[in-house]
């Protein structure tokens, strides 16, 4: 190893382990989204110093339950481990209270070859259910260091980074396959592969021989030859299963070893609660009376902070307008930057909530619980509850709920996944609904149920998609999706990991208020200012304006939804953002109104009411619903599915699908009321 | 006909779906197409469990001291026996 290079360090366990709380609690939770060197996806790296004064590199892969992946996420941390480029050393962190079943991956990583450390963590979960580790054994009989630890609690570390001393941990040696025939072929066949010049050739060998997915994908990368040796050599033998057979004996005789447990299973507390949480009654009661709270309390208690920002944005645009003499530049500032970025910015507080009880749920073990309850509708349309926490990411944003998809073993059910994903009301259409909601009814419990009926029809659209779809993506109508997943117990909120989110989540909303939405804001101000209308003549200046112009030529086709030309830029300028709708809308009614009225919520609001009837705001919520205005969204399709008829297939038909409900909607709503 | 201890212990397991809940079961044979996948997950041949609860498709079991859930379709695919 150079000296100089900052030695790299990779998290690799299974999912739930508490890999994440590890890589938190050595970073102090200061990651960066890079891709590892060759391997095009991202992961989270950090850096931490050992009490040696040495900084090293830590980087989290995605959980896996095996190296001989069965998904696409878990693919990532096999291309890791056996890339040219491997890491100098990984850190297995393994389940305390469940060794048996992980230790599996712990001796995949050791037959690898890799200098190796084992981390137990969730010690005290151990302890506390009567099982006790011999620490000390495990590591001499693995021979390699083994650190006991509770990550979330931060107990342990100081021992985890004491045995982080240099040089590295040698590779242990593999002894139940090492002596046995499995050894001797891969030994040979690792030394055909060397000389026809593949890289990391004895990790090759190792993946040759353990996966039989990995031997025929044609993407392996190897030459005709190498396959040619490597048909040679697995002809005879299954060596898979031998592999497979030779380290679970090998799991069997260190658990009898080193594990002592008490006497049986108790039932534990998150039992007790999962007969309510997951009762086929009252668990779909507990299931949508915590979400409609979380939509209730997005308008309940969300409007204190939301008023200081609507008044800070309002004195903002005051002292402005009072310390600059009127002109050109002024009214840039207060029509276009203050009113456009503020009509945005005033919805953070409830994004941040909705983050928030996501946060709570998530790490208090519930979602999980959800998925399971979900699995028995999302099987009958094709999926299974295993695509339900990519399809939640999607509420926050459809971008990572794309990427989540990769943890949906089959491709057929992933592909589905991410068709649909983008009826999951994302946070960016939330200031939308959030400004027209109360236009259609008042209190904040009416309006919690609106929004909980706005987020049920986005799902809902999706499912019946689904259902429509499964036959084109090729899953058969009698083919039962399978479910498998690990019900977390439960526990108290993760507070660090929940503000940290919250933080992350504030920063990006801000910088792309200070980035996008002001770049937009100004174009769209100058859309709707110039050219000027002749100065003397009692003339609509919006309506001279590029912008009216661009909205008098779209009006025919978005007339028939209720809709002006006013409406229709906002909505052509959403595709670029859709929180753009709001700072159009603030923008187009700053530059009407004139200097004499502040672009509130609360004007903006009796101006939209006085212009347009219940019909017209319905169907804009309907066509916000169901609209694919986000292109970097199609490029992370095209990307995933490794398809841009999917991805443009997509775009065009959530388009026309979202106009042609939304004119629907109008035409029904008019003719009653 | 002969009738060897091989089939006699056989007749003795069940799938893991027609097990009773509130059972302590030993894994006897895990076989079928997600084979791979059941045993990254913990369900391995004489690995000792206790089926929790069966709801709907799907039923959840302990394993090492973990919950999990798997569909009744996977559940098929494991052979257990009941322990005394």
């Amino acid at each position: 190893m150079d000296g100089e290079q900052t030695p790299r360090l990779v998290l690799v366990g299974q999912p739930n382990v508490g890999k994440s709380t590890l890589f938190n609690a050595l970073t102090g939770g200061k990651a960066k989204v890079g891709n590892y060197p060759g391997v095009t996806v991202a992961h989270k790296s950090g850096e931490f110093f050992t009490p040696h004064g040495k900084k090293v590199e830590l980087v989290d892969l995605p959980g896996c339950l095996s190296l001989i992946s069965r998904a696409t996420d878990e693919a990532v941390t096999r291309d890791v481990l056996l890339g040219e480029e491997a890491p100098d050393l990984v850190v297995v962190v393994l389940d305390a209270s469940s060794l048996e079943r992980h230790l599996p991956l712990a001796l995949q990583v050791v037959e690898l070859g890799l200098p190796t450390l084992v981390v137990l963590n969730k010690i005290d979960v151990a302890e506390a259910n009567g099982t006790r580790v011999n620490h000390e054994l495990l590591g001499e009989e693995l021979g390699l260091p083994v650190v006991p630890l509770q990550a979330d609690a931060g107990k342990g570390l100081l021992d985890l980074k004491q045995a982080l001393r240099f040089p590295l941990p040698l590779p242990p040696h593999p002894a139940w396959q090492a002596d046995g025939p499995i050894g001797k072929v891969r030994e040979d066949l690792s030394e055909k592969l060397a000389a026809l010049g593949v890289a990391a050739a004895d990790r090759k060998a190792w993946l040759l021989l353990a996966d039989e997915s990995y031997r025929s994908d044609e993407s392996n990368g190897l030459l005709p030859e190498a396959e040619q040796v490597v048909a040679e050599v697995t002809a005879e033998e299954n060596f898979a299963e031998l592999v497979d057979k030779s380290r679970r004996s090998r799991v069997r005789d260190l658990a009898g070893l080193v594990v002592s447990e008490a006497s049986g299973d108790e039932e534990t507390f998150s039992d007790r609660l999962d007969r309510f949480l997951l009762h086929p009654v009252l668990g779909w009661v507990f299931f949508l009376g915590i979400f409609f709270l979380v939509f209730w309390s997005l308008f309940s208690w969300s409007g204190i902070p939301m008023d200081w920002i609507d008044g800070a944005f309002g004195a903002l645009g005051d002292a402005v307008s009072g310390a600059l003499p009127p002109g050109m530049f002024t009214d840039l500032l207060v029509d276009g930057i203050i009113a456009g970025v503020g009509g945005v910015v005033i919805f953070l507080p409830q994004i941040l909530f909705l983050f928030f009880f996501l946060g709570v749920l998530e790490s208090t073990g519930y979602m999980a619980r959800a998925a399971f309850l979900m699995d028995g509708i999302m099987s009958r349309v094709g999926l299974s509850g295993r695509s339900f926490l990519p399809l939640l990411s999607g509420y926050a944003c459809a971008i990572p709920g794309v990427m989540a998809a990769r943890s949906v073993p089959s491709a057929k059910e992933r592909l589905l996944t991410i068709l649909i994903l983008p009826w999951m009301s994302c946070s960016a259409r939330l200031p939308v609904y959030l400004l027209l909601i109360p236009l259609l009814v008042a209190g904040s419990f009416a309006q919690g149920l609106v929004l909980f009926g706005l987020y049920f029809l986005g799902t809902a659209a999706a499912f019946l998609t689904a259902f429509l779809l499964r036959g084109r993506v090729g899953i058969e109508k009698d083919q039962e999706p399978t479910f498998l997943m690990e019900m977390p117990r439960y526990k108290g909120p993760d507070w660090g990991f929940i503000f940290r989110h919250l933080l992350d989540r504030a920063g990006s909303f801000l910088k792309k208020a200070g980035t996008v939405i002001l770049a937009l804001s100004i174009l769209l101000w100058a859309l709707a200012t110039f050219p000027q209308a002749p100065s003397g003549e009692e003339q609509d200046q919006f309506g001279y304006s590029a912008m009216g112009r661009i909205g008098k030529v779209i009006e025919p086709v978005v007339e028939p939804l209720g809709w002006d030309h006013r409406l229709g830029t906002a909505m052509l300028a959403s595709f670029a953002a859709r929180e753009v709708f709001n700072s159009q809308v603030a923008i187009s009614y700053a530059i009407e109104e004139g200097d004499d009225e502040e672009g509130t919520r609360e004007t903006i609001r009796d101006e939209f009411r006085a212009s347009y009837s219940i019909a017209t705001v319905l169907s804009l919520l309907v066509f916000y619903v169901f609209a694919l205005q986000c292109l970097p969204t199609t490029a992370v399709v095209g990307r995933e599915t490794k398809s841009w008829k999917w991805a443009l297939g997509q775009l065009a038909g959530m388009s026309l699908f979202a106009y042609l409900t939304a004119l629907i909607t109008f035409q029904l709503v008019s003719l009653i009321t | 006909m002969k009738v060897t201890a091989h089939s006699l212990e056989v007749d003795t397991t069940v799938s893991l779906n027609q097990a009773a809940t509130g059972c302590d079961l030993q894994v006897e044979l895990v076989a079928g197409e997600n084979c791979g996948q059941l045993r990254d997950l913990g369900f391995c041949e004489q690995m000792r469990l206790r089926k929790i609860t069966n709801r709907g498709r799907n039923l959840i079991c302990s394993i090492c001291g973990s919950r999990l859930a798997i569909s009744n379709h996977l559940a098929e695919q494991i052979q257990v026996r009941q322990l005394s």
